[in-house]
Parts: structure tokens; sequence; C-alpha cells
């Protein structure tokens, strides 16, 4: 352990030079600048990809609001022959599945690489190169997933997919796949974009700034990319089972074959609901970044804002089952989700008091941000009510799955995410573009927008409560909806044309108007520290930290940035750099070099793109040579880009700090992403024992008789096995550490091999008693564990191989060994995978056999 | 053989000295109680509507629930130690300090605790008001 | 039940006016030197005061589930979904009376409807008398409704099943018992039919009867609805269509128009006399 550094005891900065100044600038301005011409598309710099990452998300939206425009027209008269029902089908199914995967939660992740580097004084985020590839990825599926509704065969089973409507292939076609291949596809970027969030907060935050003095909006991004690692893995393995079932016909929703279609509804809420937090958070977050800027004082109870989003995210997954009130589950089970439903209440009405009590202690100066903000918390409040009488049981039987539902999820949806983002729209349109927008123009925008909405969806209340069902094409004269239906979209067209007023404004080519002040709305979050055009560097130098509002109160901060007296004001290497810093107080530990323009990613997200895609046709051949350009892409962009032994092992970084330039284990930011990954996969696969327990409690006769179990003999042999494997991939790391790398290399190769014959073991076991995953709900979760299991040990040898590789060619040594700790932390994960999966397989049966 | 050189300082500690544990520990007693309560009853109306009247579902909730609450006070006045021994709800600690750092967590995690309990008081009513599946 | 919907209405209206109050209140009147009265506000008005009222909410809200899930009615009546219609079968004494389409109940009885689905989820909800209950195959689920009002009050599959979705709807009459009793006697008597009767051949001819049931004749088929008493229900095609004979005409030789996607084929074929006679020996069916 070396001596702490006292970041308030620095030395002076060195006195200014201009010339040094310049020189420094040039070099920075080399390093960082954007690849010009058609090689623009290889960047990866945060503010370019989150640039393309906003722009692309509210194309998505765009694209959504017009179906939903289409939907209004078709209800706007009973009987209106004007679409068949099986393109509105399509329509409202296209609408929610793009709002919701395409738009809602890709913009968070877009405005978070926009701004979350900036708030937090850095350069980047840690892995540039993976927001690029998660980028990539979501454009390419989104574009499969709308553009099918142009060749008639877009997703038609509703954005929830109920089985058997979306298992059963002959209630629902081509459409279904798509769903589901693009969805995954998406999600993975979600998921890429959430451990980057993650290791940015907690790894890349300015030195000094320590929990206490974090952000408001931080948190919530920690908060919200947590969530994601938790409520999306259960919806891939949904996924994941669904499509095996369309595909191969595994029995795992069909109740003929010891199936249940209630399982992927649990499956999917699992997800869903925690969703709608994923989606709301961040717009709050929005809110809390703004709010005390035109209060011009701190935000009133920040560590209660900090306990409201901590608690809603656990909250949030206790909400599941009250999408499936009317599903005929016993009351005790409803009145525990009820009550968890009501509770979520509490926190989310701290949250807006905070704002309120801020509002109290301040004058708020007007603004358009401030009046967004404002229509936001009327239209959620009144959401947030609904939503209090929809978790009551009876209420909700009533009013489930009628447009009061409809009228409830619109309120929250665009009260509690769409309105605060057009706030948070205005407010950074000068950060990123350096140009102020129409004050008027966005006046006009927010009233149409804000009478328009209220005039399509509080009417829908109405109509819900009479009894209209969500998602008909067409209802009788004689229902008596038919002018509530009328008015409804008439305001959804001006609230439409209010959106358009606030395209316009966006767009609005102002490269001639002046450039606006550098902090233009006065705020004190570091965002608004960046330099003019030109600077594609974020800052400067990286600043020392230590308040919450650093441009408010340290004033000199601006200048000693701009004049370079902070950290890493200089590139001599040529290389991008980062301070990473420690979780608790940000005390820096060493310099993270990160990935420049590259179009390895682009070519990983498009091989990977066409896996998915061309599984959808069920072309397997092509998806397999795809498959494989996709992992010799990814190998490559690892191979040259991560773990790289630096040319000197310490770095000077300015102030009389000197820090290392190499960091592995639990320090380095890989470690930390192969561990939150990991996370995520494990929360996936708690999804499929979920699926192993749930069949049991639904069905009585799901576990067969021992005789028809798999041997207990062979499934222990292959756990053993694996185990050993597990524990030679350890040796391996330690032989590394000792400097014996052929002996290292020679336990990696032994790993991999025993291991194959570990799970060659668990096959055998369950072909012997000749489980057929088509014919039962068992013998499909067997296998499925087992080829769960299987997928990770092949990634798993990949990975050896490529570990034993690095070793032969000395760029993983004993020294620099990041790339043997992390596989071993891989193996970790994959050995908790096995013991489980072993008792699922063995153990259980045999318990349940004895009793 | 060389060793890489140490950043400065002792990271990460997150477990030992920053107790950030404590943050998410009542919370995850929340969602432990809620699965646990859930999965009982879930298994109980499936499997055994006619065993004896304690292996109710609710009584088990409604054990469990005192128990956690109990959990969740323990961690409450570790969480007080933590913040300095010194009981307030409001403070904006914005010292920039290891001292204000502990008091931070030490204050949310308090927080965090009451809200904890208050959801795991929720989650107790279905069990004191309904008798059955 | 009406109680809680209009507590809640009511309460959601007080408490929207209360928060945006407070909050047009804390912009006019600022108070910079009094931090801890917002804090106040945050603790009362942001913590305790949701508490309580979502608490007490919770309570009451559990309190009418218990009261409004009986297990038990005056008459089970199974209710099966299908894409896209419901298949009805009213449990008597005397065995089972299947119909389609349409339930009658008599007034102020419970009838519990046990529910069920042969495809996909289904929803059973008639909307003026109750909650819904999801239909879901593998499952019976069961939901009780105790009518209190004479009337036709019209119900509809409230859970998106694919293609027809919006077409899947029946009738619900309330009738006074004695009037229910009569009608659900006349139901389950098998249909007279002179097997001489020229609609009644072209119905085997063209091979009706390998779908649909019309008891007392040689037509048994049971996947489409049971046909024996079709004349005597209100509406035609799943509660859509008022049953008059053109719309029994246009059923038979259009339905692609007239309700696309399902299961029965259009017989466009059939026309002149032969849909004539066909047609008046479908209506003949009370």
């Amino acid at each position: 352990m070396t001596d702490e550094i006292d970041l308030s005891q620095l030395p002076p900065a060195e006195p200014y030079d201009k010339a040094r100044d310049e020189a420094q600038r040039a070099r920075l301005l080399d390093v960082w600048k954007k690849p010009t011409g058609w090689r623009g598309v290889s960047a990866v710099n945060n503010s370019h990809v989150g640039k393309w990452y906003l722009l692309t998300s509210f194309a998505f939206f765009v694209f959504a609001g017009i179906l939903a425009l289409l939907i209004r027209v078709q209800l706007a008269v009973p009987d209106n022959p004007l679409f068949s029902q099986s393109l509105y089908n399509q329509l409202f199914t296209l609408h929610g599945t793009a709002m919701m995967f395409l738009f809602a939660v890709p913009i968070f992740e877009a405005v978070a690489i926009i701004i979350l580097p900036e708030i937090l004084g850095a350069r980047d985020l840690p892995f540039p190169r993976l927001s690029a590839f998660g980028f990539w990825c979501f454009v390419i599926g989104g574009v499969f997933v709308c553009g099918s509704i142009f060749f008639g065969v877009a997703p038609d089973g509703g954005w929830f997919m109920y089985t058997p409507l979306s298992s059963d292939p002959a209630y629902s076609g081509l459409g279904t796949d798509i769903w589901l291949l693009g969805l995954s596809f998406i999600e993975v970027s979600s998921i890429a974009a959430a451990v980057e969030l993650i290791v940015g907060v907690l790894k890349s935050r300015p030195p000094g700034m320590r929990l206490n003095l974090v952000p408001l909006y931080c948190w919530y991004v920690l908060v919200v990319a947590g969530m994601i690692l938790f409520a999306f893995p259960p919806l891939i393995a949904g996924d994941l089972l669904l499509e095996m079932e369309r595909a191969f016909g595994w029995a795992f929703f069909d109740p003929d074959r010891g199936g249940d279609p209630l399982l992927w509804q649990h499956l999917f809420w699992i997800f869903g609901h925690p969703e709608v937090y994923i989606i709301f958070l961040p717009s709050i977050a929005l809110i809390a970044t703004m709010l005390p800027t035109f209060a011009g004082r701190p935000m009133v109870g920040h560590s209660w804002i900090v306990l409201s989003a901590v608690s809603v995210a656990f909250l949030s997954f206790g909400l599941w089952v009250h999408h499936m009130f009317t599903t005929g589950l016993p009351e005790i089970s409803l009145a525990f989700f009820s009550a968890a439903s009501e509770a979520v209440a509490v926190p989310t009405g701290i949250q807006i008091f905070c704002f309120i009590a801020t509002m109290l202690v301040a004058k708020v100066r007007p603004s358009v941000p401030m009046l967004f903000a404002g229509g936001a918390l009327a239209i959620f409040v009144f959401g947030g009510l609904t939503g209090v009488m929809v978790a009551l049981v009876p209420f909700d039987w009533q009013a489930h799955d009628s447009y009061f539902v409809v009228a409830h999820l619109h309120y929250t949806l665009i009260g509690g995410m769409l309105f605060p983002l057009f706030a948070g729209i205005h407010y950074w349109y000068p950060f990123v573009t350096k140009r102020k927008m129409n004050d008027r123009a966005g006046k006009w925008s927010f009233w149409l927008m804000f009478g328009g909405f209220n005039v399509a969806f509080l009417p829908m209340h109405w109509t819900g409560i009479m009894g209209m069902p969500r998602r008909v094409w067409t209802y009788q004269l004689s229902d008596g909806w038919g002018l509530l239906n009328m008015v409804s979209t008439i305001g959804s067209f001006v609230f439409a044309f209010g959106f358009l007023v606030l395209a316009i404004n966006v767009l609005w080519p102002r490269g001639k108007h002046a450039a606006a002040p550098r902090n233009i709305w006065n705020a004190g979050t570091m965002e608004w520290s960046e330099e003019q055009e030109g600077t594609p560097w974020g800052v400067r130098s990286i600043p020392y930290v230590h308040t919450r509002y650093p441009l408010w109160e340290q004033p000199e901060l601006v200048g000693e940035m701009d004049r370079g007296e902070w950290f890493l004001p200089d590139a001599e290497e040529g290389e991008r750099e980062l301070i990473v810093t420690d979780i608790l107080d940000a005390r820096p530990l060493f310099v993270q070099r990160v990935g420049g323009p590259s179009f390895l990613t682009l070519g990983a997200a498009f091989c990977l793109g066409a896996v998915f895609i061309l599984a959808t046709f069920h072309l397997w051949t092509w998806t397999l040579f795809f498959g494989a350009g996709f992992v010799a892409f990814v190998l490559r962009w690892l191979w040259t880009g991560t773990a790289r032994i630096p040319e000197k092992t310490t770095k000077y970084v300015g102030r009389g700090i000197t820090l290392p330039t190499y960091a592995q284990g639990n320090k380095s930011v890989g470690w930390w992403a192969v561990f939150i990954t990991m996370t995520g996969d494990m929360t996936a696969f708690t999804g499929l024992v979920f699926s192993y327990f749930f069949f049991w409690t639904a069905l009585p006769d799901f576990l067969p008789s021992l005789a028809d179990v798999p041997a207990f003999g062979p499934l222990m042999g292959g756990l053993a096995l694996m185990l050993v494997g597990w524990g030679m991939t350890i040796a391996a790391r330690e032989a590394l550490r000792k400097d014996n790398g052929t002996i290292s290399m020679i336990l990696l190769v032994g790993s991999v091999v025993i291991k194959t014959a570990g799970i060659a073991a668990w096959c055998y076991a369950a072909w012997a008693v000749g489980l057929d995953p088509t014919v039962h709900s068992f013998d499909a979760m067997v296998w499925m564990l087992i080829l769960w299991t299987g997928l990770h040990l092949i990634l798993d040898a990949v990975m050896h191989g490529y570990v034993i590789a690095r070793i032969w060619k000395h760029c993983c040594t004993p020294i620099f060994r990041a790339d043997v700790i992390n596989l071993t932390l891989y193996g970790h994960f994959v050995a908790i995978t096995v013991i489980v999966t072993f008792a699922l397989l063995a153990l259980f049966p045999l318990m349940m056999g004895v009793l | 053989m060389p060793e890489l050189p140490e950043p400065p300082g002792d990271a990460p500690r997150v477990i030992d000295q920053g107790s950030i544990w404590i943050l998410v520990a009542s919370p995850s007693i929340w969602a432990a109680h809620f699965l646990i309560s859930y999965w009982v009853a879930a298994v109980y109306c499936a499997k055994a509507p006619n065993a004896a009247p304690l292996m109710e579902p609710r009584w088990i909730a409604i054990g469990l629930g005192v128990f956690c609450c109990a959990v969740i006070a323990w961690l409450a006045w570790i969480a007080v130690k933590r913040y300095g021994g010194v009981f307030l709800i409001f403070e904006e600690i914005t010292e920039s300090s290891e001292r204000g750092r502990d008091k931070f967590i030490g204050h949310v995690s308090l927080l965090l605790c009451v809200l904890s309990a208050v959801a795991i008081v929720f989650n107790i009513i279905p069990g004191l008001v309904l008798g059955e599946c | 039940m009406e109680h809680l919907f209009w507590v809640l209405l009511i309460g959601a209206a007080v408490i929207w006016c209360i928060v945006i109050g407070a909050a047009v209140y804390a912009q006019k009147a600022s108070v910079p030197d009094r931090e801890q009265q917002a804090r106040h506000f945050i603790v009362w008005g942001g913590a305790v005061f949701p508490t309580v009222v979502v608490g007490a909410l919770l309570v009451w809200g559990l309190v009418i589930l218990k009261d409004i899930t009986p297990n038990e009615g005056d008459r089970t009546i199974r209710v099966d979904g299908e894409r896209w219609w419901w298949r009805v079968v009213y449990d008597t004494d005397d065995g089972p009376v299947p119909t389609a389409n349409e339930i009658r109940i008599p007034l102020g009885e419970t009838a519990l409807f046990k529910l069920t689905a042969d495809d996909v989820i289904h929803s059973f909800w008639v909307p003026s008398l109750g909650g819904k209950m999801d239909m879901i195959p593998g499952r019976e689920t069961q939901l009780a409704l105790t009518p209190q009002k004479l009337g036709n009050w019209g119900g509809l599959c409230a859970e998106y099943c694919g293609g027809a979705h919006a077409l899947m709807r029946f009738d619900t009459v309330v009738m006074e018992p004695d009037e229910f009793d009569a009608w659900l006697a006349a139901q389950a008597q098998p249909a007279t039919v002179d097997p001489e009767d020229e609609g009644y051949q072209v119905f085997t001819e063209e091979g009706c009867g390998s779908c649909h049931t019309i008891r007392g004749t040689d037509s048994i088929g049971p996947v489409g609805p049971d046909l024996t008493h079709f004349a005597s229900r209100e509406r035609l095609g799943a509660g859509i269509y008022k049953m008059t004979p053109d719309n029994v005409s246009d059923w038979i030789t259009d339905l692609d128009n007239m309700k696309p996607d399902i299961d029965m084929p259009s017989y466009p074929h059939i026309n002149g006399a032969r849909l004539e006679a066909l047609v008046s020996f479908l209506m003949s069916l009370e």
C-alpha cells in the first residue's frame, strides 16, 4: 500500500504559459478529434455516439407517434372501415413496442451517455467502444423490428406478447419471431449501456467527488442502470424459452404438454414493471438537475431524494403481479403485490415533495424548461393517483385492460417521462449545440402539447369506465363511446402539432446564430464547464471537486480547468486517457487508456445483428457464419483495445501526482465490467430457476418419478469434472503469477477439456432417461438448464483460448495479468451456475422423491 | 520479480470501510420478506391448502415480518452509530471528508431502514385482513 | 364497490389539488429563511401523508376484495373462450345445457362463472355488472356476478386474443327469475327439425353439421357454436350483428367481410333459393 493522496494539500499549479497551453491543446485535439468524412461512423466518443443515440431514439419516437395517430384516426368514429383488423393489430403492437424498447429506454441511455461524463468532469466513459457497439446494435435491431410493418409482417401479438397467442405458430406468424429476436438484440445493447453507466458513476468520478457529493443525476443513473441489470435479464430468459418453443417445439407454455401460459406473464412483468420506473426515474433525474439551477440554490433534501431513488428501485420489483390481478391467482398473492404497489407511492411522494420544498425556499426563475417541468408535475401526479387506484384489486378488476389503464399509463409516462425529457431538451440544447432554442416556440409547443395531451387522454378514463376494452380496432355506434373517442383523436392531433413545433425548434438551423454564453442558465453542475466549439476533449483538465455544485461553490474552478492547471492537461503519448477513482471517496487510482475510433465495434454489431435477423428466418448456416464473424470481431477488439501493456508503468498527471497506467483485479474497470455483466447473467439464470420452481408449484405432476429423472451418478460426475476444471483455471492464474507461463497454459487447456467432459456427462444423464424437450415441460426445463450451462462453457472455452493466446504472445504476463484474472472471475460465476443447476437437476427431484 | 505499481491509497474498501452494504441491506430484507411471503403463499395454496393453521402463509408472513423489522432496527442502530450517534432527520451533509461521506451513507441508510420497515408492515397487512387463498 | 370508486375518484381529485396547490403556493410564496419549514413539507407531505392514505386504502381494498370473491353461487355457468366466440354451458340438475355467445342470468341471484379457454388467453367481462376475469388455457378461473337490474348489459373479451379480438362479444341478458327458468327449460329442449326441410337439406349438404351441433338431429359437430336455438339469440357472430335474415344471409355468403380471420369459411356459392331456404331454416331454430 502506498501513501494516500490528500487532495486538499496539493502543490500549486505551474504558472500559465500560453505556448505550453496551445501545444497541449493541439495534442489533445489530435487525440480526441472525430474522424472526418465517412469515417465519422467509426467515432466512439460519448458526445458523438450520444448525439446519434438521441436522434435515433427520437426518430423511433416519431415513427411510433405516427402509428399512434393512425390508431387514433381509426378509433375516431364507430365502425370505421379505414384499417383492417390485421393492420390495426400490427399498429398498436408496434406502437407499444417501439415506444418502450426503442424510445423510452434508449433515450435514457442516450441522454446519460451525453451528459454523464460531463457532469462527472470526465473526458468520456470508461468503455467508449462498448457504448458505440450498443448504439449500433440498437439501430440495427430497431430498424429491423420497425421496418417489418412495411412488409405487412410486423409483430401483432401486443407489446406484451402473451403466450399461447405468441408461442403457438398456428396463432402468430413471422412477426412474433421478429419481435423476439429483434428485441433480444436491443436488450443486449441496454445491458451494455447499463454496465457502462454503472462503472461510469462508480469509477469515473472526478478526484474528490465523495459519495456525499455525487450529483443527484448520477445517483439516478446508477440506480436505473442497476435496475436494468436486474429487470432485463429475466425477459431475455423468457425470450429464450419462447423462441425455443416457437422454433423447436420445446414445451414451456403449452398446457397440453405440461407447460403453463402464465409463466410468460411472470417473466415478462418481472421485467415490465421495473421497466416503468427505468423509464420514469431518469426523467425525474433531469428535473432534479434542472430545478436547483433555476432555483439558484441546492436541492432541499438531497439525501431524501437518494433514499427515494434507491427504495423505488427495490420496491418496483415487487409490483409485477399487479399486471396479473385478473389471472385468478390466489387472493393472498394478489394482496402482497397490492401492498407493494401502494407502498411505492411513498418514495414517489417524497421525491415530489423535495421538489416542492426546494421551490418553497427559492424563487424559481420562469423559463421554458421549468414550464415543462411544471406540466410534468401536474400530469404525473394525476397519473400517480390513478395508479394508486388500479393498485387496489377490486378497482383493477374493473379497470384492467380497459381504456382507463390506457389513460393511466399515458399520464404516468408522458407526465413522468416525456415532459421532463422535453424540459431537458430545452435545458441542455445550448450545452450540446452551443446555441439557444427559441423561447416563444418553446412556450407554444408546451401549451399545445399540454392541452392536446389532456384533451386526448382525460376522456379515456371515462371511455374505460364505460367499458371500452384495450386493443380493439373497432366499436359499435350503440356502444356510445364515439364522442369521447372523437375528442381523444382531436386532442392527439393537437399534441402531435405541438411536438412538430418542438421538433422544428430543435432542428432549426442555427449555425449562423451567435453562440450561447458558456453557462447560460448559471447552473452549478460540472457539464456547463465545457468550453466552446472545437474542443472535443470535454474538459481541458480533470478537476478536483469537493462540493456538490462545483460551479457555484468553487468559483475559480472553471478558469483553472481551462488553463490546464488540473489533472491530465496533456496527451503526450497520443492516448485517450481518463482518471479512474475509487468508489467511496473518488481518490485517483490510475490512468485508464480508452479506445479511439474503431470499425471493429461496428463490424461486431453488424455481425451480431445479422445473427439475430438470419435466425428469424431459420437460415442456420448463415447464422453460424455471421456468429463466427461476430466472435472474430470481438476478439480482435479485445486483443487490440483492452488490457494493453503500457509503455511505462506510471505517469505524471499533474499537481505532483503520479499514477499507475495499468490496473488489474478489482481495481480495474474491466474487472468491474465483468462482475456487473455476470450479475446480469446470473439474473437471467435466476429467471430459469424461477421457471423451474414455477412449474413445480403450478403443476401437480411436474417432477416425474425418480426412475425418469436424470441419474444421480453421471450428474455428480459431471459436477465434479466441471468444478475441477474451475479449480484448474484458478491454478492457472496462480501459476502465471508465479512466472510459470507454460504450466499456466497447460492448465488452461486442461480446464477446457475436463469441463467439456463434465457437460457431456450431464447431456448423457438427460439423454439416457430419454428426456425429450418437445414432450413435457420437465424435459424441456432440464435440457434448457443444460443448454444454458453448455452455452456458458462454450464462451468459457473461447475465453480460455483467448487467454492462452495472450500468454503465448506475452500480452498477458506475470505482472500484467488482467486477462487471466478476469477469466477466473467469469469462471466463478459459471461455477455458481453449475452448482445451482446440479441442485435443480439432481438434488431437488431426489429430495421431493424421498418426501 | 517486479510488482505492478500500486495505486495510491487503499482502494476499493467498499465492504469493510465504507459499509455501503447497509445502504442496500434494509431494502434487500424487504425484498426477501416479500418474495418469501409470496412464494410460501403460492406453494401453500397450490400444494397444501389443508395443512395445519399455523403453517398458513399469513402467519409465516407476519412472523417473518416481525423478525425482519427487528433486523432492520438493528441495522438502523448501526446506521445511527455510523451517522455519528446523532439522530437528525435533516442535514445537508456536504463537507468534503471521509467523516462527511460516512455520515451521508449512514443518513441515507437510516432513512431506507425506516421506509423498508414501513413497506414490510404494508406486506403484513394482507395476512391480517385475508385468511385464505 | 361503487362506493370505493367514488371515494377514490373524489379523493384523487382532492389530493391532486392539494399537491398542485402546494406547488403553486411554493412558487408564489418564497421563504428563503425557512428551510426547516420546507423540510417539514417533505416529511409530512411527502412521507407521512402518503403512507397513511395508501395504508388505509390498502386495508379497505382488501376488505372489499374479501367480500366480492365468493366461491359459491346459486347457479354455475361454464364459459369457454374460443377464437373468437364463447361456448356457454348451464349446469342443471338434468345435465348440461349448451348454448353460445349469449348469457342469460336471473335477477338478484349470484351466478358463478367457471371460465376456461381452449386456444389462447381471453378475458370475460360484463362491464356493467362487475370485474373481469381471464380465461387461461390449462386453468380454470371463476367469477361471481350478482345482477341488480334487468336489461341487456353486453359483455366482451378484455384480453387481446389476436385477429378479431374486437369482434368477440356477447349479450348478457338479466331476466326475472321465472322468465329465466322458462328460457332455460326451452334451451334444454332439442330442436324440432323436419329432416325433409329444404333448408336443413342445404345445411347437411354443405357440411355445416360437421362443425355445428343441432341437438335432436344428426348434426353433432363440436367445433363451432351450438345452433340448436340459434334464432332465439339476440345477436349473430358473437354479439356483433342483429339476428335478422339479411344478416344471417350475409354471414353465410360474405363472412370475410362480416368477421375476418375466423375459422368458418365463407359460402359464396350458396345463393338463390338454396340460400333463402337455409336462412329461413336457421331462423326457425328458436
